[in-house]
């Protein structure tokens, strides 16, 4: 069969032909909305229609199989409207209200998991991981399966004093907001690479390979027509590794991550933060990363019994001291969570008034 | 310039950086432009009118994008030789 | 087809957590790609290590961004997976879709690739895992013709991306859907021939809330505000008080400006105190909505950490009017292209340049005055530049001064 005529430079098709009617009727007139469950909410417009939205987990790896049976569901009851989150959560725009208990019934006896509104834990951002990406140390799709059926409770019903979003980067590079959520999972590398110096004559330019280093540990070695790295001076974030395939990192003996938490991105009460570091390694242990589960879970617990109502994970530290946060966590604290990149200057205490 | 006479100087300055430099297309331009004292929006559409039948073509690396003569497996793979 | 023993990763099909391995698998029952890409992940579970390589030079002809060369180092050990590249096919804005439209992009992508989607990539591209070099100008002919173009990727203009806004949202401050396929329209060129030093991401969010993230993962963040009072419905105050809401300790205790009271009948607000973070119109959105001019403000320099430590956006324009066609907006961002070209190292993310040129060689440059509202605090040290032109400008003020006697600070 002869291929269709390829056309460049069209765009995305227009959002407006995949709404339903009673969005295209209300666009921009919607007045307020109600969480009904934690994975049910209307939005009332101003002319007083309603759309009932139900949001279920994704694995956000989907395959086409169970895209179409997600299609299934929305011809059944939402005329075949749906849309998905920017944290990779499904929803089903439900007009009429005489089929929300329906698709409801329907999507729990096919196993979809409704929750991620509100005051608990919804889908985690992560990146590709072992699954597909060459500067992966760790798997993020293992863990955030392994972490998220343990913490499943604050998706489907357990409420928190506010949201708690989680994120899984593979590597440092963090693709996606990852450094700034409550509580992000970052997976380290804690050797310095090794150079294989046959391959980096033909494949790496010195210059671009030298100027990578954000720590300025890589010096040119002209009797190999290589580069070395200084041990002193590499904090291991790979960057040489991007722009150069034959400086070799990854090491799965070493690989691990890294625990960070207290970041937030809207702008509700205090501003927009980055997460800290708090725990500086622990291994990687698939296929369910035992440890990093329970100290996320620890993490979580500690805040849902401590922080006020309306307090992001973040506020309550800012407001308890990070000197109380290690206390009631039992978190060692370590060299590793004071800063001697770029930032020291920011976050040393310059004051004699902390707590014990 | 004419538009071919053009093509063959860029085709010459994209062979000249081969191996040596990853070439950005404002590299080429700007290149090419102060080379050939052609104005820089003539060397683009000459450039991307390249780009657009494979004569030059898009690469990565390193993080990167860059411009680069297409080696003989890009064009066998877009038909574009036997 | 070749049946592999997974041990491993079978762990991860079990609890509630819905399974990205049960996924693998399903698609792998008839699909070659999907079926070795599920033994190539036991592997690396096995060996605690990844196995691909970096990215491929691949494309469609003409373009430079969309697709992601993958090949995995094991291709003989798993043939399926020695070309495993990334297709990124551009969002609908909002990420709104009808089951008609799903289906199409699942049966090409079924013909031609390995049946794995992420829905969607964290830029917000719908991501589709897994297909060879030979197929790519097929699949791009496939999806084109019927509507679909590709994202950005390498150093382009990354597929811009938004919140749902006045699609299903009432705290929209502009038209997020709208903007952001306009953006897209106009940049097609940035978007598919990478011109740029590095990336370049566009994240627009209707208000404070930024559902998109976009002060954290975007060059170019436009966050909706508005300028005028926010409406009180005071029966709406009364309802939520209650159904249980602690007014003082909910709402006005927890206002960063302290900037409202509440004497248990009559929510009241200094408006002109009020720094629009959200936090009370979220909790009471039934009682209140922002009134007056509407638009944006346009933060710059996000990004993750490498190289030199993750940027949050900085303030850079504090308000700008979003109505189509979005000229200023459009003017602003080529302006930025343009000092960023002039200026960028390769690899330097604008954020990255703006620190080493200066904020205020920046500024200068996209014709934008230096504003208290971009700032935390002013600088703490005395380390300054002084152009002739600022001395000459400060003498020409105390020489006017001294004329009418009167000192302007």
């Amino acid at each position: 069969m002869a291929l269709p005529q390829r056309r460049t430079d069209i765009g995305p098709p227009h959002y407006r032909q995949f709404m339903p009617p009673v969005i295209d009727k209300n666009y921009g007139k919607w007045k307020y909305h109600e969480v009904l469950t934690p994975g049910t909410m209307v939005h009332v417009a101003e002319s007083g229609d309603k759309l009932w939205t139900v949001r279920v987990a994704s694995p956000r790896i989907l395959s086409t199989a169970t895209i179409r049976e997600i299609c299934d569901v929305a011809e059944k009851f939402c005329g075949g409207h749906l849309r998905f989150t920017t944290r990779n959560n499904v929803e089903f725009l439900v007009s009429d209200e005489k089929n929300l208990e329906p698709i409801k019934k329907d999507l729990a006896a096919r196993g979809f998991k409704m929750g991620g509104i509100g005051y608990g834990i919804t889908n985690v951002v992560h990146t590709q991981g072992w699954v597909h990406c060459h500067s992966a140390a760790t798997d993020a799709s293992g863990i955030v399966k392994s972490m998220m059926d343990e913490l499943f409770e604050y998706f489907e019903s357990k409420r928190l004093p506010n949201k708690l979003r989680l994120a899984v980067a593979c590597c440092v590079n963090m693709c996606g907001a990852v450094h700034c959520s409550d509580i992000a999972i970052v997976a380290v590398h804690t050797k310095v690479p090794v150079v294989d110096d046959e391959k980096f004559k033909n494949m790496c330019e010195l210059p671009t390979v030298i100027g990578s280093c954000p720590t300025r540990a890589i010096s040119p070695d002209p009797a190999k027509k290589s580069v070395k790295i200084n041990p002193d001076k590499c904090m291991y974030c790979g960057n040489c590794f991007t722009v150069c395939p034959p400086i070799s990192i990854k090491n799965p003996e070493r690989d691990g991550v890294a625990i960070v938490v207290g970041g937030k991105i809207n702008s509700l009460r205090s501003n927009p933060k980055f997460s800290k570091l708090v725990i500086p390694y622990i291994s990687n242990e698939p296929p369910r990363w035992p440890k990093v589960v329970a100290a996320v879970k620890h993490i979580v617990e500690v805040y849902a019994s401590h922080a006020r109502k309306h307090e992001r994970l973040g506020e309550w530290i800012e407001r308890i001291g990070w000197e109380r946060f290690f206390a009631l966590t039992g978190i060692e604290f370590t060299f590793q969570s004071i800063d001697d990149f770029t930032f020291m200057r920011d976050t040393m205490r310059t004051a004699s008034t902390f707590k014990w | 310039m004419e538009t071919a006479e053009l093509q063959d100087k860029i085709f010459a300055f994209c062979e000249a950086a081969k191996g040596k430099k990853k070439l950005k297309e404002k590299d080429i331009i700007k290149g090419v432009s102060a080379e050939q004292n052609v104005p820089p929006d003539d060397v683009k559409k000459a450039m991307r009118a390249m780009i657009d039948v494979g004569r030059l073509m898009y690469s990565y690396g390193g993080g990167a994008s860059s411009v680069e003569i297409p080696s003989e497996e890009y064009l066998r793979e877009k038909g574009l030789i036997k | 087809m070749k049946k592999y023993n997974t041990p491993l990763i079978d762990q991860l099909e079990k609890g509630p957590w819905p399974s990205f391995v049960t996924e693998m698998k399903k698609a792998g029952k008839n699909n070659e790609m999907a079926n070795d890409a599920v033994g190539h992940l036991e592997k690396c579970y096995t060996t605690k290590m990844g196995y691909w390589k970096h990215g491929g030079i691949v494309g469609v002809l003409g373009y430079g961004g969309g697709i992601i060369g993958r090949y995995s180092e094991l291709g003989e050990e798993f043939p399926g997976v020695a070309h495993f590249h990334t297709v990124r096919l551009n969002q609908p804005s909002g990420f709104f879709y009808t089951s008609k439209a799903l289906r199409e992009i699942c049966d090409i992508w079924d013909k031609y690739g390995s049946g794995l989607t992420n829905m969607h990539g964290s830029t917000g591209d719908i991501v589709l895992l897994g297909t060879k070099t030979d197929a790519l100008e097929t699949i791009f002919a496939e999806y084109s013709s019927r509507g679909w173009d590709l994202g950005g990727s390498g150093s382009d203009l990354r597929t811009p991306s938004c919140c749902v806004g006045p699609g299903r949202c009432e705290w929209s401050n502009y038209d997020t859907l709208d903007l952001v396929y306009n953006l897209t329209q106009e940049f097609q060129d940035e978007l598919h021939r990478p011109m740029f030093s590095y990336k370049f991401k566009i994240k627009a969010a209707g208000c404070a809330c930024d559902c998109v993230a976009s002060i954290a993962r975007s060059d170019f963040s436009i966050i909706g505000t508005w300028k005028g009072d926010i409406l009180i419905d005071q029966k709406e105050v009364q309802n939520y008080a209650k159904k249980g809401m602690n007014v003082m300790s909910e709402i006005v205790s927890m206002c960063p400006t302290q900037c409202m009271s509440y004497d248990g009948k009559e929510l009241k607000i200094d408006n002109a105190e009020c720094s629009r973070c959200m936090h009370c119109i979220s909790k009471m959105t039934k009682a209140l909505k922002p009134s007056g001019e509407r638009g944006a403000t346009i933060c710059m320099g996000s990004k993750a950490p490498i190289v030199v430590g993750s940027l949050l956006s900085w303030v850079i324009i504090p308000f700008i009017k979003l109505e189509p066609p979005y000229t200023e907006l459009k003017e602003l961002l080529r302006k930025i292209w343009d000092w960023w070209d002039d200026n960028g190292k390769p690899r330097e993310r604008i954020g990255e340049v703006i620190e080493v040129k200066g904020m205020r060689s920046f500024l200068e440059a996209i014709g934008v005055p230096p504003l208290p509202q971009q700032i935390k605090e002013p600088r703490k040290d005395p380390f300054m530049f002084y152009t002739e032109a600022d001395i000459a400008a400060y003498k020409a003020k105390e020489a006017e001064e001294k004329k009418t006697g009167k000192y302007r600070f």
